[in-house]
């Protein structure tokens, strides 16, 4: 199901530099503003620990991603 | 290697199969290509190391302690599967290499109708390792049912690939019918040939529905990534997050490289920046990690139930 709490979110790290920075430096506070559920939470840190999330490149992504994409 | 011993079995329960069309060796050629691509059951351990054709046999194992009995329904899941590839391609129409490109919809055509037929004869041969009528019974309609919902999902797919405007919850709502369908059936037939609990076998659903959904996202991370969702005009989750977001001119190249029917080729590279600087990719990686969540928190309750879920958590590391 759709998020609008998490899209929010994303689009406020991506378009505010302030929040980005803030985002980077302590997430937590940023994800204190939003309503999202305990597991959107988790994904985000999960994410953002293995990424950084405001700043991974498309390597890094392709790097994490590639294993789950072959049975369907 | 234990995993290394389940193929062995599963591919010899696949040959059980294709014996049957031993009389028609050129058919029977051509049934065992699609089964022997990468990801399916004729085909060597993938690289990664992620068993996905023994998903029904190690939910089963997990449960009650043996497989065997279940191989015929893991190697009939193989045979669905690899006619939903040939199907596919017959209906995309998109690769050089598919079987309806080689030898034309006709002949693919037959391939695909042939390995429906061999999937249901599989399901049948439960019989011979001691499966209840009752339970085959269960495990037919369930696999039926699920395919069913790949079809519908599959359909809805072909409804709106010309729609721009396809929400976000359409689109998971068909992502869930035509791919995560698959993965769920794998674990909901595993866990229906271990045991009766139907809640153990609900769960276990759940977890596959989780895993399909991460997987199915995955793919679409990966096909902008590589471009070729973006050289394809393919509008997935990455696209139809950034469609609700973009404005101004950001907004007029997604849509002009999305639109359908297209005849401008847009440049995948500028497009990917473009979604990655709109924060769609790490939008669609963190909707992948919360469908892993959500997996992960099935296996719990798995395990809360006695279910050793060990190998189980490999597929989603």
């Amino acid at each position: 199901m759709k998020s609008q709490a998490l899209q929010e979110m994303i689009k406020k790290v991506f378009s505010d530099e302030k929040t980005k920075l803030q985002f980077m430096s302590n997430p937590e506070s940023v994800i204190a503003q939003f309503k999202l559920t305990e597991q959107e939470k988790t994904a985000v840190l999960n994410t953002h620990a293995r990424l950084g999330l405001a700043t991974a490149d498309s390597q890094q992504l392709e790097a994490i991603i590639e294993p789950l994409s072959n049975w369907l | 290697m234990w995993q290394k011993r389940q193929f062995e079995l599963l591919r010899d329960e696949i040959a059980v199969a294709l014996a049957s069309l031993a009389e028609v060796a050129d058919l029977q050629s051509l049934v065992r290509q699609p089964l022997s691509q990468p990801r399916r059951g004729l085909a060597a351990l993938s690289a990664d190391g992620r068993p996905w054709p023994l998903l029904p046999l190690i939910v089963c194992e997990a449960i009650c302690g043996s497989y065997r009995h279940a191989l015929p329904a893991a190697a009939a899941i193989q045979l669905f599967m690899a006619a939903g590839d040939v199907f596919d391609d017959i209906e995309d129409a998109d690769s050089s290499e598919s079987l309806s490109a080689r030898y034309g919809p006709a002949v693919a055509t037959n391939v695909a109708t042939t390995l429906l037929s061999l999937a249901e004869k599989s399901i049948t041969r439960l019989k011979d390792r001691g499966v209840a009528d009752s339970v085959i019974v269960r495990v037919t309609d369930a696999v039926n049912s699920f395919f069913m919902s790949a079809c519908a999902g599959q359909h809805l797919d072909l409804s709106l690939s010309s729609d721009i405007a396809i929400s976000e919850d359409d689109y998971l709502r068909v992502v869930g019918m035509k791919s995560a369908s698959q993965v769920e059936c794998a674990c909901h037939i595993g866990a229906l040939l271990a045991n009766e609990r139907q809640e153990l076998v609900d769960i276990f659903a759940k977890f596959g529905h989780n895993l399909g959904m991460a997987a199915q996202i995955t793919n679409d991370i990966r096909g902008v990534t590589r471009g070729s969702d973006i050289l394809e005009h393919k509008n997935t989750l990455p696209v139809i997050y950034a469609l609700t977001q973009a404005e101004g001119e950001s907004r007029k190249q997604l849509e002009l490289a999305f639109r359908k029917p297209s005849e401008s080729v847009a440049d995948p590279t500028q497009i990917r920046d473009l979604l990655f600087r709109i924060g769609a990719i790490h939008y669609t990686t963190i909707k992948t990690e919360f469908y892993k969540q959500l997996a992960l928190d099935n296996l719990s309750e798995i395990e809360r139930h006695g279910t050793s879920v060990e190998r189980l958590k490999s597929f989603l590391e």
